[in-house]
């Protein structure tokens, strides 16, 4: 080693024993590394260090005598050393202990976090025994709900700015501050504005006292009686990982986990709190079959042997499955092994006409979430906003923009949650994204700079000029009210961009899982397609389709016309999923026969089903979970389904035996065991690499057999005057039935609000909040309108799935764009 | 009574234009914002919120830190007394206690006609002159009750001229010429040192 | 092969003890001695018998559903659930009532941890064992079984043996949290002011050397004896 080269390590003597310390580690961070631990409040490894709590000073010596200094705010230096031993050290810590302890209540017995509790571990282990302090305690009102879910008692707060920090830092949302100062400073909110964040639970899970508490856990049990497992978060795509808790085989709670590459150990609400769902009173406990007008509940055999009927008497091309996002991969696989393999029918979708084309997102070069949030990096937004759809993914993602210089560029039809950080936020018009993109290429690539989609010249090149080092671009669709080969042509325009790779945000649980397990039109298992990979399956399946089957849309434009005879809705919800509820309406009217899997009856089953199944949650069964860069983290049973619920995976092998074939599978291991040994990109996928990569996940890369489909060469109709164009996004909290059945997500749904250009807003001549016709050429919707200077003049932008106010009702899946009217009511 | 009026919103976008960063202005605003009603409203601070591009949350954070900007309506005089241990020994307690009498109303509290509050603080840095006291921030020195009695009687017949209405503060509507701003580009993004630095460095060097 | 007398030997025994003393107690007497067979014999000063959950004076319970009881229980035969209380109607002092309270006593073993856990000597124990069941639903106490009357008695349940005064035994607790067993802190309460139903002193006599003088100074409540 020569004396230019930067030293790589650095000697610091812990208590005695050197340890090599990383240049620009915190000290708190190098003991823990050395296995000293040193107590903290403040400090937390996912934020800035602030020294707010001085639990961890250490006596440092630096050369200049033993002092007393914080080791969270400490960064290593050669030669120095600690000692968290000494008398001194072990003063203060007593010391800070009583002082902290001076206000907060001993009300331990009735506090959520009692058993569990950093203050109550770390008082046993450094506190004093006794406190000199006989004063009377600081009083304030026991816990104050600082929104919906969270509960503030301030008596408990021993000001460690964990809360505020997250709120400001990583989520974004500064909506609890201090106030007031010396012994009356606390945490709140402003008065009447609560804490409106989608990230507010976190707070509660890095509180190191109780005085956050979420409602769904409050008072309904103790840590000592919690059972625990490490699972994945089943609501969106971005797989955070997740521990989940029961208690009398209940699941309670649900905390996240620190997966370096996925989540940093956060989640969004409607992650932490959507179990409540499957615990909720109008979970299926027993098959339901139609009789009549109404779903009565039957024995497993006759369900069965009324599904296998239906099956077994139509021919194969007219039977279709719609749905599997929300199943594990190896009842993906069994599914598939079910219709692909022994029914013989290709008209399986796992998307319904909301997502992209499956040869597109497995076709092209992935990124990883750490890829894409490469340190000084672009980002390009050509996708849903995150901060709606994928929390996990949208702290990630603005943790690089604003904590590690990595450039955002929106190309999206609105603003989104991104937007306040974002570098540059071009808003095309809708369904002309494709041309942005060529646009945006050409002059990144050193072409002249035009306008396009509505995107002036000058914002495209200076956008251009941002875009530098490893680009990653964000895929999916920003609106649902637009053809998903808008969205195709513009992932292929960008794809010219030097190192461009794409991070799918499809945000339907695990519907990569359902891509990789083939529930496309025209795919196989393991990324392949049903021409290359046949031969692959010529021993473990009894057939593969020969053609290329109907996609979501097109099964039910066929069941629609009569085409198909037996629909089987995989855990989907056409009517309200669906982006075209007038042609998911009319099919389910037709369709003489419908099977349904699902923990819930929703409104398709409802109004359409003649034999539901009744499948087991993601708590209550073993599986895997594949998130949107292909990576596979575990999911582990925790509690036993309610009734006789079963496994999906269970349900395909018992329907399959019906019909006279024996799919092979006795367990999720053995499921796992045939997808290793028939796909060529999960060849690395065995129980043994699975163990290890507990918390983060085994990562499946490449493309498979799947070629990058070509540009489409949409074009969207002209834009007549009179009209505007639908712009539909999906918002975190809608009228989905797993949301309508977690209490503490139901009331969380905005009310519906058409938003339009404050220009175009004018034009109607009418007051904010007034209900206005919605029209498009399929149907109608009245909703109250608002102005937003946030949507591009000529646009209209309208929540997905609002309660009562579906905005797939206007929509037309055929079309590429939707052109609606609004007028006076 | 709520958010800046008009003129006080032109103001408020003058002081916000002097600093690199629009959350800086936070603590002016609150000025002038005290300034225009006597204390800060709640949607006061929420037209702050929308300038500086802030949160209420954070700008009453901000705020709510400081003893000086008040939350809650007080009178149009503010009385002080001081009561730490000098005052305190000088008789503080008794003129505290007379001035209770004098106004009608308890430490904290606000006269019925809305013109005086009277508070008991730390210590104003007046020791020398102890007892003392202050009337919208303007000090009255070695204070006795007769003092106290003809101050009240002076703001009543407004003849006490030197003191303004709460919450007035003159440095708030200062005009800074260009030449002496501190310049608006972040500091650690300045690539020219500002016209006032450089002026000071020539004094400094000649 | 067994001697075949051992069997002899065996009924021997039996035959035996036909006319020796039968060690079988009856409530008090027994063949030979005064008193009738369904008098209860008085029990030990420490007897732990079936439990009761106690409430204040103002007829608040002081059970605040921590689970502490269900947490030390050895035989795990205490289920407790905590909730919210409603604070225009509360059910017990602070934020949190005990909601679910049950404790299976074809589990129990009387051990008394969970009285010694409490922290709000909610739950403690009469000396009454008195109780059988022919079914096991019985066996579990729920809360309303075990919570005492509005007069800060147990219940008589039909399938208990309660004699006039006997529902006014405790169990003669101790803290768990003064140094385990030491004499010293014999009739003093360490945490709540009061005593098992309403306000009633703690037993003492437990043991012979308990006196004022020898009391270690507590930041604590005393009750009047």
């Amino acid at each position: 080693m020569t004396n230019t080269e930067a030293k790589t390590t650095l000697s610091v003597t812990i208590d005695g024993e050197v340890f090599e310390a990383r240049p620009g580690e915190l000290l708190i961070e190098a003991c823990e590394r050395a296995g000293t631990y040193i107590p903290r409040f403040c400090y937390h490894s996912r934020m800035k260090p602030v020294g707010m709590c001085r639990m961890c000073l250490v006596e440092v010596d630096t050369g200049r005598g033993p002092a007393l200094q914080p080791a969270c705010m400490l960064p290593c230096s050669d030669g120095m050393t600690v000692s968290t031993e000494t008398p001194g050290t072990r003063k203060v810590q007593a010391g800070i202990l009583e002082y902290l302890l001076i206000n907060h209540p001993l009300d331990c017995p009735v506090c959520d976090k009692g058993g569990e509790c950093p203050l109550q571990d770390q008082t046993v282990a450094y506190g004093p025994g006794e406190s000199r302090f006989v004063e009377e305690k600081r009083h304030y009102e026991k816990p104050i709900p600082i929104n919906d879910n969270v509960f503030l008692d301030r008596e408990r707060c021993i000001l460690c700015d964990r809360c505020t920090r997250f709120a400001d830092t990583v989520a974004g949302d500064k909506l609890i501050h201090f106030m007031d100062r010396g012994n009356n400073t606390q945490v709140n909110t402003f008065p009447d504005e609560p804490f409106a964040s989608y990230f507010s639970g976190n707070t509660v899970q890095i509180c190191p006292v109780g005085a956050l508490t979420a409602r769904p856990y409050r008072f309904k049990a103790r840590p000592w009686d919690l059972d625990e497992t490490v699972s994945t978060a089943w609501t969106d795509s971005a797989g955070a990982r997740v521990a989940v808790q029961s208690s009398r085989d209940k699941v309670i709670r649900l905390l996240g986990i620190d997966s370096d590459p996925v989540n940093w150990g956060w989640l969004s609400d409607k992650e932490r709190f959507a179990f409540e769902a499957l615990n909720s009173d109008d979970r299926l406990t027993a098959p339901l079959t139609r009789v009549g007008d109404h779903l009565v509940p039957t024995g497993w055999s006759t369900a069965l042997e009324r599904a296998v009927s239906l099956l077994s008497d139509a021919d194969p091309d007219r039977v279709a499955v719609i749905g599997g996002a929300r199943l594990t991969n190896e009842s993906q696989y069994a599914w598939a092994k079910l219709a692909k393999g022994v029914i013989g029918t290709d008209n399986v979708d796992s998307q319904l006409a909301d997502g992209l084309d499956p040869e597109l997102v497995l076709g092209l070069p992935r990124a990883t979430i750490d890829e894409a949030c490469t340190p000084g990096g672009t980002i390009i937004l050509c996708g849903p906003d995150p901060k709606e759809e994928i929390g996990s993914l949208y702290l990630r993602l603005r943790h690089a923009v604003v904590h590690d210089d990595a450039r955002l560029i929106e190309l999206t039809p609105t603003a989104t949650g991104l937007s306040p950080v974002a570098a540059h936020s071009l808003h095309p018009r809708p369904g002309e994204v494709a041309d942005l993109a060529r646009a945006l290429v050409e002059a990144a690539n050193g072409g002249p700079a035009v306008s396009a989609a509505g995107v002036s010249a000058e914002e495209i090149s200076s956008a251009a000029v941002a875009i530098d080092g490893s680009v990653t671009i964000i895929i999916g669709r920003a609106s649902l009210a637009e053809s998903a080969d808008c969205v195709t042509d513009a992932a292929l325009q960008l794809a010219a961009l030097p190192g461009s790779r794409f991070l799918s945000a499809l945000r339907r649980g695990n519907i990569h899982g359902a891509l990789d397990s083939g529930l496309a039109p025209g795919l196989l298992p393991g990324r392949t397609t049903i021409e290359a990979g046949a031969a692959r399956f010529a021993d473990a399946w009894p057939s593969t389709p020969a053609s290329r089957g109907l996609d979501t849309a097109g099964i039910l434009a066929a069941a629609a016309d009569g085409r198909i005879d037996v629909l089987v809705l995989l855990g989907s919800d056409p009517i309200n999923d669906f982006a075209g509820r007038p042609l998911a309406a009319a099919a389910l009217e037709t369709v003489p026969n419908v099977i349904a899997l699902d923990m819930l009856v929703n409104d398709s089953i409802a109004m359409a089903a003649d034999v539901v199944l009744a499948a087991s949650g993601a708590t209550e069964s073993a599986g895997t979970f594949t998130n949107l860069e292909g990576r596979i983290s575990v999911c582990r049973q925790r509690v036993t389904p309610p009734g006789t619920a079963r496994a999906d995976w269970m349900i395909a092998s018992e329907i399959a035996r019906r019909l006279g074939f024996d799919l092979g599978f006795d367990s999720v291991e053995s499921i796992r065991a045939e997808i290793a040994a028939v796909s060529v990109v999960h060849s690395g996928l065995d129980e043994k690499a699975l163990a290890e990569a507990l918390v983060d996940g085994l990562l499946i890369g490449g493309s498979g057999d799947i070629m990058v489909p070509g540009v489409v060469g949409v074009s969207p109709s002209a834009h007549d005057a009179y009209s505007l164009r639908l712009v539909a996004s999906r918002s975190m909290y809608d009228d989905g039935v797993a949301l309508r059945n977690s209490p503490s997500s139901r009331g969380l749904a905005r009310s519906v609000t058409l938003r339009l250009n404050p220009t175009d807003f004018d034009k109607i001549g009418v007051d904010r909040g007034t209900v206005v016709r919605t029209e498009s050429a399929v149907g109608r919707l009245l909703v109250p309108v608002e102005p937003d200077p946030g949507v591009p003049v000529g646009s209209a932008v309208l929540p997905w799935a609002a309660p009562g106010s579906p905005a797939n009702t206007l929509i037309d899946p055929f079309s590429t764009v939707t052109d609606v009217r609004v007028e006076r009511a | 009574m709520s958010r800046f009026s008009l003129d006080n919103e032109s103001i408020a976008r003058e002081i916000i234009s002097r600093y690199p960063r629009p959350k800086s202005a936070l603590i002016p605003l609150l000025h002038l914002a005290q300034e225009q009603d006597g204390w800060v409203t709640i949607d006061a601070m929420r037209h702050i919120a929308e300038l500086t591009g802030t949160t209420p949350a954070e700008v009453m954070g901000t705020g709510s830190f400081y003893e000086m900007f008040k939350f809650h309506p007080v009178g149009r005089y503010v009385i002080n007394i001081c009561s730490n241990i000098t005052c305190q020994l000088m008789g503080a307690e008794s003129l505290l206690e007379h001035a209770e009498a004098k106004l009608g109303v308890k430490v904290g509290g606000t006269t019925a006609d809305g013109l005086f509050t009277l508070e008991d603080v730390e210590c104003i840095a007046a020791c020398t002159e102890a007892p003392a006291l202050q009337v919208n921030y303007r000090y009255r020195l070695r204070v006795t009750a007769e003092d106290f009695d003809q101050l009240v009687d002076d703001i009543r017949s407004g003849t006490a001229r030197d003191i303004p209405e709460h919450g007035t503060l003159s440095l708030v509507r200062q005009s800074i010429p260009a030449d002496r701003g501190a310049g608006i580009v972040p500091p650690e993004q300045a690539r020219e040192v500002s016209v006032w630095m450089a002026r000071n460095d020539a004094a400094e060097q000649n | 092969m067994a001697d075949p007398l051992d069997y002899i030997r065996g009924f021997g025994v039996t035959f035996k003890k036909l006319f020796e003393e039968r060690l079988t107690l009856q409530y008090r007497g027994g063949k030979g001695k005064p008193g009738k067979p369904d008098e209860k014999r008085e029990k030990g000063l420490r007897f732990h018998g079936r439990h009761v959950l106690n409430r204040y004076e103002d007829g608040m319970e002081k059970c605040i559903g921590c689970e502490l009881c269900a947490g030390v229980c050895p035989a795990k035969c205490i289920y407790v659930r905590g909730a919210d209380n409603d604070p225009d109607n509360p059910t017990s002092p602070g934020e949190r009532f005990g909601y679910v309270y049950q404790i299976n006593y074809l589990r129990c073993i009387h051990c008394d941890l969970c009285v010694e856990a409490c922290p709000t000597q909610a739950i403690t124990e009469s000396k009454l064992f008195e109780f059988s069941f022919t079914n096991r639903n019985d066996a579990i106490y729920t809360k309303n079984e075990l919570l005492v009357d509005d007069n800060g008695k147990p219940r008589w349940l039909p399938w208990e043996d309660w004699r006039d005064g006997e529902d006014e035994h405790t169990s003669a607790w101790m803290r768990a949290t003064s140094p385990a067993g030491d004499h010293r802190y014999e009739g003093v309460v360490a945490w709540s002011g009061e005593l098992g139903h309403g306000v009633r002193s703690p037993e003492v006599g437990q043991s012979d050397s308990a006196d004022e003088s020898s009391r270690p100074e507590m930041a604590t409540t005393e009750v009047e004896q």
